[in-house]
């Protein structure tokens, strides 16, 4: 199998921070020296690119140009290493090798793909290309929230899958449906990670609920924090504000996403 | 103009495209071939060979005889879950996911949003 890692980061509902995380966790990966891509699988919806920068003007290739058959997959991934720009957090990507795919925030192209669809077989066959001529060790994968089809296949191809959900109860009923398609599909690793968790809260207590309900492990819990709303995406928080207890956070998982065999 | 081959080429592509696997379908696959798929995912493509290889390397309970993994092999491919090129010990199979499907909203709908975005401003 090639060697670089599929991570997908999933939540089954909306606005839990998963494309924030996974810009982090890939962030955090490249200061580690890996060899990190990230693709915006989010083509109805795609954000993750503000984190890292990018915007309409600034967009060169995307994932929907290779889809549609006009260009590599290569000449869509945006390196973040030689553009990191001048935001405090992003600048400690300089020369780091981190690649960025992202999905088209043109209202068009995104129009184009919800009306007609697109093979399947190009978005995986682009994914493993990606790993195979970036030389990559880990590739991270952000996903539409719920499950639809892109969520799926990148379920089917991971090795490691996150699921972030905060301590709700529309989150946690929504997770079993996640955790027990990802179960049926055998990936290999599991884990849960708990964002927005007020610091009220009995972690212990929740982690236990958590682990036994779904037979995963938590991996970490995210604080709820006006900081990063305050940050409003316009930076990577965890390279902006190391030592802030999101960050701590953060870089815990990290940590714990990189060791696993 | 499109001759006569390269329209059939077209049909079979489009039908081997409808009736190809979604990621759902994995999950009804016995646990040897499901693991087998996964792989294929991952490759792109495995030759007869190495499938062989890999399904004598699963637990024994998952494990498929000969038999049962050519058979599973030749019902995939005949649903065109999988694609197969050459025969015998030499077959290469990759796997055929189905397309991913459009919207079934009329089509004005996207015209007139087409149409809007086309004048937007940048």
């Amino acid at each position: 199998m090639n060697k670089g890692r599929i991570i997908s980061i999933h939540s089954f509902r909306g606005g839990t921070g998963k494309s924030n995380i996974t810009a982090n966790l890939a962030a955090q990966a490249a200061l580690a020296g890996k060899r990190v891509g990230v693709v915006d699988a989010d083509i109805q919806s795609p954000g993750i690119h503000v984190l890292f920068g990018l915007n309409e003007s600034k967009m060169g290739r995307t994932l929907n140009d290779f889809l549609h058959g006009k260009c590599a997959i290569v000449e869509a991934a945006f390196a973040v290493g030689k553009n990191s720009g001048d935001a405090e957090g992003r600048a400690k990507l300089a020369g780091k090798d981190l690649w960025l795919i992202p999905s088209s925030i043109a209202g068009r192209e995104i129009s184009q793909v919800l009306r007609s669809g697109y093979d399947f077989n190009k978005l995986n066959e682009g994914l493993q290309t990606l790993i195979k001529e970036l030389n990559l060790d880990y590739l991270f994968i952000d996903t539409h929230p719920g499950l639809n089809e892109e969520t799926l296949l990148s379920i089917a191809i991971s090795d490691i899958i996150i699921v972030i959900l905060r301590p709700d109860d529309q989150d946690i009923q929504g997770t079993a449906v996640t955790v027990d398609v990802a179960r049926s599909l055998d990936v290999p690793k599991m884990i849960l990670l708990v964002n927005k968790a007020l610091p009220k809260l009995d972690r212990a207590d929740i982690k236990a609920r958590f682990e036994a309900e779904f037979d995963a492990p938590v991996a970490g819990f995210m604080p709820l924090t006006f900081d990063l709303a305050e940050n409003a995406s316009k930076d990577l928080f965890s390279l902006s504000r190391p030592e802030h207890e999101w960050s701590l956070a953060l870089r815990e998982v990290a940590g714990a996403v990189l060791a696993m065999k | 103009m499109a001759g006569v081959f390269d329209r059939l080429q077209q049909q079979i592509n489009s039908q081997k495209q409808e009736k190809g696997i979604t990621a759902l379908d994995l999950a009804d696959l016995s646990p040897g071939l499901r693991k087998i798929m996964r792989l294929m995912l991952r490759e792109m493509q495995l030759n007869y060979p190495r499938l062989c290889e890999e399904m004598d390397s699963l637990p024994a309970e998952e494990r498929l005889t000969r038999t049962d993994l050519n058979g599973a092999l030749d019902k995939l491919t005949a649903q065109f879950w999988l694609t197969r090129v050459g025969e015998g010990e030499r077959a290469i199979y990759k796997v055929n996911l189905k397309r991913r499907s459009g919207s079934s909203l009329p089509s004005g709908i996207w015209t007139m949003l087409d149409t809007k975005l086309k004048d937007r401003p940048k």
